[in-house]
């Protein structure tokens, strides 16, 4: 399976950071480090809509989709995958500058009850060959999702029926209630497909990309560029903006600065948390960094024989210090976090976590002491791109006041994840990723249960009581009720300690003023930068 | 005549020590080398610090406490030059010294037996010559994983061809000496006359390109690290530190400018000091051997 996490982990290092010394806005909260002053709340730019329509933008992002799962959208797992699915392919609900859920292909929805949610498609949706989209296409597209080997089969929930109730009408039957279902739903791999064309033959979606998005793909070269043009059948009619928009794949952090300090990108996903200082001085660009639900995790492998006693991983957990690894590695952008993504509405408080009040260094290094373990030393396997070294680094730092050496193995990304998810049992003794948060706090911690997520059966064993919580925070519907669940689930994760949740994950993005107008939340939930780039507009002459 | 002879005579051997000894550049070269070592060595006992510890705010400029400024991580950068001085020369020594012994023995036989042995061993060095430095070096890095292991290895290779290319020139023009000949009319195992014969005579061939290579091991692992193939974090290297520097440039000017001063002076003073060897091993009369 591919690894990486379905979950925007390690490969999207799509970017991370804002300005030295800035201060990120919560997620959930408006405004972000370097939001434009005109912006209304919940966003950090707003695309002028004065400006007229057409023109060309560009992109630079680090890194391509996965090239090993194709370019099926249901079996894409990580978020830069996402990202740029989201350009041809839509969901039936997405998600508002609140993380709220709001009408894609659905136009609306009803739940007469917990159980039961009724879609009501939007007219005129067309796939950009021309034909238009059916209850049939979203009926085989999440059917085919709930056979599919994808990581994201986990997240829609206990989804029981689909069924097509009339040409504009679609039911979906749930075994028992599960607060996240719009949640998940408003993700890529729960995308409409042209199930039409798949099940006729005529369409390898693996391959060839076709959806109901506003633009599609005029050519892609792996790892070196895509490039989308106009979808003339969107149904959002005005929208995209531009007519075309090209995307470079610039690994190298300097190459994405370079190409928007010289225009040759409109705009550029930027990794290095000191993003904003360094182009501070440089003329029309501006850099602003979104606030998301992501957050770094540490993987302590309880395959392994040094992490296989819970109170080993419990004093790792105690030793680090979250405050400094998001003031320093983080440049202050990030903030502790427990599994439920800090800032999200009913997300548990990390500073009143067992690891949290355990008595730091000193009660890891008795904790240590009682499990015999009192000169561990393990391996950390971290990816090259930043900020993960430094993390790493911090982690370090950490650790070595309880005694614990940590050797740093620092490698390319897909190495790194042949690693950590390649082989089962894993035989790395521990890891640093990334999970996007999604826009409900009980999504993320669905990973938390081996048997549901697949991708961490490797290096993860699964605990019985943690998965019970975890599927009745689910059941419970949203309130004072769910977030008591929520935070039982924290408290036992935490206490599990097989996938620590370090701090949350800001993502940067820099843009020349001159050359575009875009829109962007404050706030982003699935690793997307692009979730509005159907709005930007080119500034010409 | 013969007190005039006998004068010339005596100019001629001052003029040839003053030839054979280190001139006031190579002197001043040695002098830079060994101040290098010697921050080397300070950081082996943390004498600015821990080069890894966070000891105040990120990316401040220089000041009490910091020297040379804190890094991206805050950690102070005076000993994280220190450590980088010392991994970078540790990694280049003792890479050139797998060199100079490989170059030897591949120079000298091929020098000295010729025929296939001489043109298998030219043919593969020429092959692994045509490679440009650095991407043979990341090739290789690719190949064994970052790391220390794979920055030897790669500058070993990298160094490698041009080393062995001189040895066996040097091993070629010693092989056609009397005192070779004699030996081996004398019975001489091929051993005995390689160690004691021919190896003896090409050593200061050895020793002047092992100068050019440790510069060139320099830049090498230099370039590895700053591509990320080279030493792993938080060890630095005088390549990290000047990848990180390049980042920061704008912003934070001092993490370049000390990693880089250090850098140039490193293979700028090794370079003088060749010179200095090779002016000392290879008088100009004797230049054409190589």
């Amino acid at each position: 399976m591919r690894y990486r996490l379905a979950c925007g982990a390690a490969a999207v290092l799509t970017a991370t950071s804002a300005c030295a010394g800035g201060t990120a806005a919560a997620p959930g909260t408006p405004g972000g480090a370097g939001a434009d002053a005109t912006a209304p709340p919940g966003y950090l730019a707003l695309a002028d809509g004065k400006l007229p329509a057409g023109g060309a933008l560009t992109f630079a992002v680090h890194i391509d989709s996965g090239a090993a799962t194709g370019l099926d959208p249901q079996l894409a797992d990580v978020a830069t995958s996402w990202q740029l699915m989201s350009l041809v392919y839509e969901t039936l609900v997405t998600v508002g500058p609140d993380f709220a859920p709001k009408p894609a292909l659905a136009e609306s929805w009803e739940t007469p009850d917990p159980k039961t949610y009724l879609f009501h498609l939007r007219k005129g949706v067309a796939f950009s060959n021309g034909r238009e989209m059916t209850a049939d296409d979203v009926v085989g597209s999440l059917r085919r999702l709930l056979a599919a080997k994808s990581v994201w089969r986990g997240q829609l929930g206990p989804v029981e029926k689909v069924v097509k109730v009339d040409a504009g009408t679609v039911k979906v039957t749930l075994a028992r209630p599960y607060t996240p279902f719009l949640a998940a739903l408003a993700n890529v791999p729960a995308a409409v497909l042209p199930m039409k064309e798949i099940e006729a033959g005529s369409l390898d979606p693996a391959k060839q990309m076709l959806g109901t998005g506003p633009f599609k793909v005029k050519d892609h070269r792996q790892d070196v560029s895509w490039s989308f043009v106009r979808n003339e059948h969107y149904w959002d009619k005005g929208k995209p903006a531009a007519d075309s928009l090209s995307v470079t794949i610039a690994p190298e952090e300097a190459a994405r600065v370079a190409a928007v300090q010289n225009g040759s990108a409109a705009l550029a996903s930027l990794g290095n948390v000191d993003s904003a200082a360094m182009l501070a001085g440089a003329t029309d660009v501006k850099v602003a960094t979104q606030a998301t639900t992501d957050f770094y995790y540490l993987m302590l492998n309880s395959r392994n024989p040094k992490f296989a006693d819970p109170r080993v991983r419990q004093a790792v957990n105690m030793a680090l210090d979250r405050k400094q690894i998001a003031e320093v590695a983080l440049g202050g952008q990030g903030r502790p976090t427990g599994v439920t993504p800090a800032g999200l509405p009913g997300a548990c408080d990390p500073a009143t976590l067992p690891s949290a009040t355990g008595g730091g260094a000193a009660g890891a290094k008795e904790l240590l002491a009682q499990a015999g373990a009192a000169n561990l030393s393990f391996t950390l396997s971290i990816y090259a791109t930043e900020p993960a070294p430094a993390v790493a680094q911090v982690i370090q730092q950490n650790l070595q006041q309880a005694g614990v050496t940590v050797k740093i193995e620092q490698m390319d990304e897909a190495s790194w994840a042949g690693k950590v998810y390649g082989k089962a049992p894993a035989t790395f003794d521990s890891a640093l990723s990334w999970f996007a948060g999604y826009a409900d706090p009980g999504m993320v911690t669905t990973w938390w249960n081996p048997d549901v997520a697949g991708f961490n059966q490797g290096f993860m064993r699964a605990d019985k009581d943690l998965n019970t919580l975890i599927a009745r925070a689910g059941e419970t519907p949203a309130g004072p009720e769910r977030d008591k669940a929520l935070a039982e689930v924290c408290a036992k994760a935490d206490t599990d300690s097989q996938m620590v949740p370090l701090v949350t994950r800001p993502a940067t993005i820099a843009y020349r003023a001159d050359a575009v107008s875009p829109s962007l939340y404050a706030t982003e939930g699935y690793g997307n930068l692009l979730r509005l780039v159907a709005d930007a507009r080119v500034k010409r002459g | 005549m013969k007190m005039l002879r006998s004068g010339r005579a005596r100019a001629e051997i001052r003029g040839g020590a003053r030839a054979r000894g280190l001139d006031p550049l190579s002197l001043a070269g040695l002098a830079c080398l060994l101040l290098l070592v010697l921050l080397a060595l300070g950081s082996l006992v943390d004498a600015a610090g821990d080069p890894d510890a966070i000891v105040g705010p990120r990316l401040r400029p220089p000041g009490p406490g910091w020297w040379l400024g804190t890094d991206n991580l805050g950690r102070s950068v005076l000993p994280r030059v220190m450590e980088g001085v010392g991994t970078t020369l540790l990694l280049s020594s003792a890479a050139v010294l797998v060199t100079a012994a490989l170059s030897a023995g591949f120079g000298v036989l091929a020098g000295y037996r010729g025929g296939y042995l001489n043109e298998l061993i030219m043919r593969v060095v020429e092959v692994l010559y045509s490679f440009p430095a650095i991407v043979l070096a990341v090739l290789v890095a690719a190949v064994a994983g970052p790391g220390q292991l794979a920055a030897l290895a790669g500058i070993v290779l990298v160094t490698i061809p041009l080393m062995t290319r001189l040895v066996r020139a040097a091993a070629v023009a010693v092989a056609g000496r009397d005192y070779v000949t004699a030996a081996v009319i004398s019975g001489a195992r091929l051993p005995r006359v390689l160690g004691r014969h021919v190896l003896p005579n090409v050593a200061g061939t050895i020793a002047v390109q092992g100068t050019y290579a440790l510069s060139v091991g320099i830049s090498v692992e230099g370039g590895l690290s700053f591509l990320g193939f080279g030493v792993q974090p938080p060890q630095a290297s005088l390549g990290v530190l000047i990848r990180q520097g390049g980042t920061y440039m704008m912003a934070a000017p001092w993490l370049i400018i000390g990693p880089g001063a250090v850098l140039v002076l490193a293979i700028l003073s090794i370079n003088v000091f060749g010179d200095g060897l090779r002016d000392r091993f290879e008088p100009r009369e004797t230049r054409s051997l190589v």
